[in-house]
């Protein structure tokens, strides 16, 4: 049989259909573990005052409560291997910075008396006033939500070399598109914070073993990666640290920075027993990391025939309390402002801006769903207010051999002509003799007028 | 507190008010129904009780005294799976799998109320049931199957097929 | 009171692998003494069907049947680095890393077999786990037998292969124009949606009836599952489009969903009609063509239902969700005649309270000017 284009069962799949599969929360050891807790933030923002668990440590079944203190490197960033620098604390310092931020865990004898251990810690906050509106970060007088600032303060990589506050990406002649242009059509676009709400919440399962290395059952999406977190905060270097890749009960994204994994491995050195931490549902909605919200604004510079002869954006992306790969976000979305469009004049801005609220995480689409979003609602737009064919005004504007996108790449093999004569036959839709023979080789000039051909080619550099 | 697990009786130590998920996971190992919300919202911790779709996690031992129950692994095995099994494998009713033991259990239990329901129906009677991966299409598709009589050797629905992609975007 | 029907268009790309690139895979495969295939690769299966997809690559690039392969991803110290299951790259990425290793195990087959067979191995090929002579398929030895000559007649060899896949890092070479040195990304992929809708405009409900999906993947090394990933790509995407909001009244932080009974995920009874239409450009990188399909299966829902709405009732709501409540305020603005965009010269101007300028107090850098900038 032909291997490729088959239909084949999934490889894992008689397990899942028959409850075969073992999840980590499925894992028995023969010797049992302790369950996990976490003591979390109850405000948006905080000073922490006082904090005294020796209550807390004397209830019954209780074997060890950690904190900040007890973490060997309480604070690495997700992004070092590019050269981001760190911000999170694993457990909480001295300061809270959004609702559900863990400052404590415990491990005891049942999930019951973890959590009567962590109702028994005692706390003292001194609220302090959040900031939730992207919108309202950069007013003078706006609340801190980070202690770099309200948006991220440099896209160049080092803190040393600082670089820019914001991501640009810049091509051609804007105010020529602008001048040239019969209408400008400019817009808000507002894409939510969702959830990932994997059916399986995080769950984590550390083992010490007798050498002294630590092996993490986990649900991670990156095994290697979390086991460089997890090696990172224990202060091992990556012998120290096995973790096995159990079956991942879905993860859209929500399961590649989990903090899960390392919390558990710190109180199973702790205590030097298996240690399980496993999320209950309101955690996996309240306290783990959302797709960001977006803030876009954008202007369209386009001819009354629809040409679409330059693009200025802005972008607000909120990245909650913590960095953690909005820098990386910001960048991708920028990278892809002009949609599945050749835009030859453009102008992209955005900002990575600290809110309090859960820090923001990688989320299937990261970073262009939010650019459909924009693209796709101004060429709707666009069509509507010079009275053109939707189809049309894409096919015109669409990606073609050749082209070159707004940072510089030259696409080789850019499908939005197939595409989009391929639904628009699905739909019913019959596409003007001109577009329906038009391909995706790079643009002869026969649709294309006379005064734009040298723009396009070009790809509007200077 | 007795019941009967996949055939097999057990004398349960748990107390009365424990749920029955989670005496099935922690006192008898039985991990097919999955821990997916503890509030009844999710469906995957769906067993029949005497031949009913229940959520586990909402009964405690005392209402199941003495009374059968059928998790996903009393369903079927992997050599010998249940139609509903094997129509799930074959058809991509499951992706990461951990809705699977619920959304199949309840997909039983449909059949035998209602062997032949339409397509609005089965939607109706699973719509309890999450699932973040599939879009249910292929999970509707794999009742619809079993429903019709389809037999699951895979061989139909295995097949290759023959030759390379024409490449479409160089001509209209 | 009536229900109206709209129809709308997006048209979406989306790149194969992590932006600017870096992101590698590393995959070992050996072989056992009777020629089945071990895979050790790191790219942890969540779902998406990489593992499946892996088997069948190998498959293919080694020329031995499906089954004899295992795919083993078990932890950080048997399998090799592998960046992650995310930025849709296990199949193109993960992909070739395992083909590569496959090519690498099937020429040292080649090269013993060839000794065995006293034939240059540049004549031989593989096909169903039997070496053999092109053009004399009488000739043959099994790659069971080539692999048990090797560990037990011809000092104990391992055959193996290993294989990297990893498009270099690309460098942003200024900072003011987002120049970059190198492609940023593996590959890019194409789709475009179109959403058929039914507005109620008492209620501000959004029925979705049919969804139709085209997608460019390059080629489909497992139809059903690229079938998977776009339907389950189509309902999250609707979830995000109609029904799902961590902060329903953002940038409120109350009002939280905290079980699947508060928070809308989609359910079976919200599936509409889903029509996929799969296009086959063979990417020219791709392990066989294949490019990523995963997560742009989400994208275009948001702006082809926001665009069918506006079809159905001439109103535009550009904040998602697309829920009832914003619908109905949309349309009694409409109904206030307070919908039109404001016209300024050639400027025209929608959305203007929504905007940074009029809800904060941004310093001349941050604020939407209408100059260029």
């Amino acid at each position: 049989m032909k291997a490729i284009g088959a239909r084949l069962p999934r490889y894992e799949g008689a397990g899942h259909v028959t409850g075969q599969t073992l999840f980590v929360d499925d894992i028995r050891l023969p010797q049992g573990n302790l369950w996990a807790k976490a003591l979390r933030s109850p405000h948006h923002s905080a000073r922490i005052t006082s904090f005294d668990a020796s209550k807390a440590a004397s209830l019954p079944g209780v074997h060890a409560i950690i904190t900040h203190a007890d973490v060997p490197r309480n604070v690495f960033g997700h992004l070092a291997f590019l050269g981001v620098p760190a911000d999170e604390p694993l457990l909480a310092v001295d300061e809270v910075r959004y609702l559900g931020q863990p400052i404590a865990a415990v491990a005891a004898d049942s999930e019951e008396a973890a959590q009567a251990a962590v109702d028994a810690i005692e706390v003292e906050y001194e609220e302090r006033e959040p900031l939730f509106d992207m919108r309202k970060a950069f007013d003078p007088d706006a609340p801190k939500a980070h202690h770099w600032g309200n948006w991220l303060p440099y896209f160049g990589g080092e803190l040393e070399n600082a670089g820019p506050d914001r991501r640009r990406i810049r091509k051609g002649d804007l105010e020529w598109a602008f001048e040239k242009a019969d209408t400008i059509v400019k817009g808000v676009y507002r894409p939510a914070a969702i959830e990932h709400a994997p059916l399986e919440t995080q769950v984590a399962l550390a083992v010490p073993e007798p050498s002294g290395r630590m092996v993490v059952y986990s649900c991670t999406q990156a095994m290697h990666f979390s086991a460089g977190h997890v090696a990172a905060h224990l202060g091992v270097p990556l012998n120290g640290v096995k973790l096995v890749s159990s079956a991942v009960g879905g993860g859209f994204g929500g399961k590649v920075d989990s903090s899960s994994d390392t919390i558990a491995a710190v109180l199973a050195l702790k205590t030097e027993r298996p240690v399980k931490w496993r999320w209950t549902r309101e955690e996996e909605f309240l306290c783990s990391g959302t797709r960001a919200a977006w803030h876009i604004e954008v202007a369209d510079a386009v001819t009354k025939d629809g040409w679409i002869l330059g693009r200025k954006t802005l972008t607000l992306h909120d990245a909650g309390a913590y960095l953690r790969h909005s820098s990386y976000a910001t960048t991708k979305h920028t990278f892809h402002c002009a949609g599945a469009y050749t835009i030859p004049n453009v102008s992209f801005l955005a900002f990575a801006v600290f809110t309090n609220r859960v820090p923001s995480t990688a989320m299937r689409g990261f970073g262009v769903t939010s650019t459909s979003f924009l693209a796709e609602m101004q060429v709707n737009r666009i069509a509507k207010v010079l009275d053109l064919d939707p189809y049309e005004v894409r096919l015109k504007n669409a990606n073609r051999i050749g082209d070159t996108m707004p940072n510089t790449v030259v696409l080789k093999d850019p499908s939005t002509v197939p595409v989009v004569q391929a639904i628009a036959e699905h739909a019913g839709i019959e596409l003007a003799p001109e577009y329906k023979a038009m391909t995706w080789e790079p643009r002869t000039g026969a649709v294309l007028p006379e005064w734009l051909v040298e723009q396009q080619a070009k790809g509007g550099q200077d | 507190m007795k019941i009967t697990v996949n055939g097999a009786e057990h004398e349960l130590a748990s107390p009365p008010l424990t749920s029955l998920l989670n005496a099935l996971r922690d006192e008898l190992n039985v991990t097919g129904p999955k821990v997916g919300c503890q509030g009844g919202n999710c469906g995957t911790c769906t067993v029949l009780v005497d031949g009913e779709p229940r959520r586990s996690c909402l009964l405690p031992l005392a209402m199941v005294d003495g009374a059968e129950v059928t998790t996903i692994e009393g369903l079927g095995t992997p050599k010998r799976m249940h139609p509903m099994q094997a129509a799930f494998h074959f058809y991509y009713g499951s992706q990461c799998g951990f809705c699977a033991p619920g959304m199949i259990t309840a997909s039983v239990a449909l059949l035998e109320r209602n062997p032949n329901p339409t397509r609005k129906q089965i939607q109706n009677a699973l719509g309890g049931h999450i699932c973040r991966c599939t879009g249910y299409v292929k999970i509707i598709d794999a009742v619809e199957a079993v429903a019709r009589g389809e037999s699951f050797d895979g061989a139909e629905l295995t097949r290759s097929r023959g030759g390379e992609a024409t490449p479409k975007g160089a001509s209209a | 009171m009536a229900r109206h029907k709209g129809r709308g268009l997006a048209t979406i790309e989306y790149p194969t692998g992590m932006n600017q690139s870096g992101d590698l895979t590393q995959s070992w495969i050996k072989l056992k003494h009777d020629g089945r295939v071990d895979v050790l690769s790191g790219t942890v299966d969540i779902g998406n069907g990489s593992k499946t997809a892996h088997r069948q690559i190998v498959a293919a690039a080694l020329g031995v049947p499906v089954d004899w392969v295992t795919v083993d991803v078990s932890d950080t110290d048997a399998s090799p680095w592998d960046t992650g299951t995310f930025a849709s790259r296990c199949t193109f990425i993960g992909g070739n890393a395992v083909k590569i290793a496959a090519e690498r195990v099937r020429e040292r087959v080649l090269e013993i077999a060839g000794k065995m067979l006293e034939i240059d191995p540049a004549d031989l090929t593989i096909e169903e786990g039997v070496v053999f002579a092109r053009g004399a398929p009488e000739t043959n030895i099994s790659v069971s037998d080539v692999a048990h000559a090797a560990t037990w007649q011809l000092g104990g060899e391992l055959i193996s292969g290993t294989g990297t896949f990893v498009k270099p890092f690309a460098k942003i070479l200024d900072q003011e124009t987002g120049r970059i040195d190198r492609d940023p990304h593996a590959a890019l992929s194409y789709g475009a949606s179109v959403a058929e809708i039914e507005v109620d405009d008492e209620t501000g409900e959004v029925r979705v009836e049919r969804f139709i999906e085209a997608y460019d993947i390059g080629y489909a090394i497992n139809p059903t599952i690229v079938e998977g990933q776009i339907q389950g790509g189509t309902v999250m995407g609707l979830g995000l489009a109609l029904l799902e909001a961590s902060y329903p009244y953002y940038p409120s932080p109350e009002h939280r969903g905290a079980d699947f009974a508060s928070y809308m995920a989609p359910s079976m009874v919200d599936l509409p009609q889903i029509d996929f239409l799969c296009l086959e450009n063979p990417s020219v990188e791709g392990p066989f063509g294949a490019k990523a399909c995963g997560e742009m299966a989400n994208n275009g829902q948001g702006p082809s239902v926001a665009a069918a709405i506006h079809d159905a009732v001439g109103v535009w709501v550009t904040e998602l969700p697309l829920t009832p409540e914003r619908v109905l305020r949309a349309l009694e603005k409409k109904a206030a005649g307070e919908d039109a965009p404001r016209v300024d010269g050639k400027w025209v101007i929608f959305d203007e309270e929504l905007s940074i300028n009029a809800v904060g107090a941004p310093d001349a850098d941050v604020k939407f000017t209408f100059d260029p900038f």
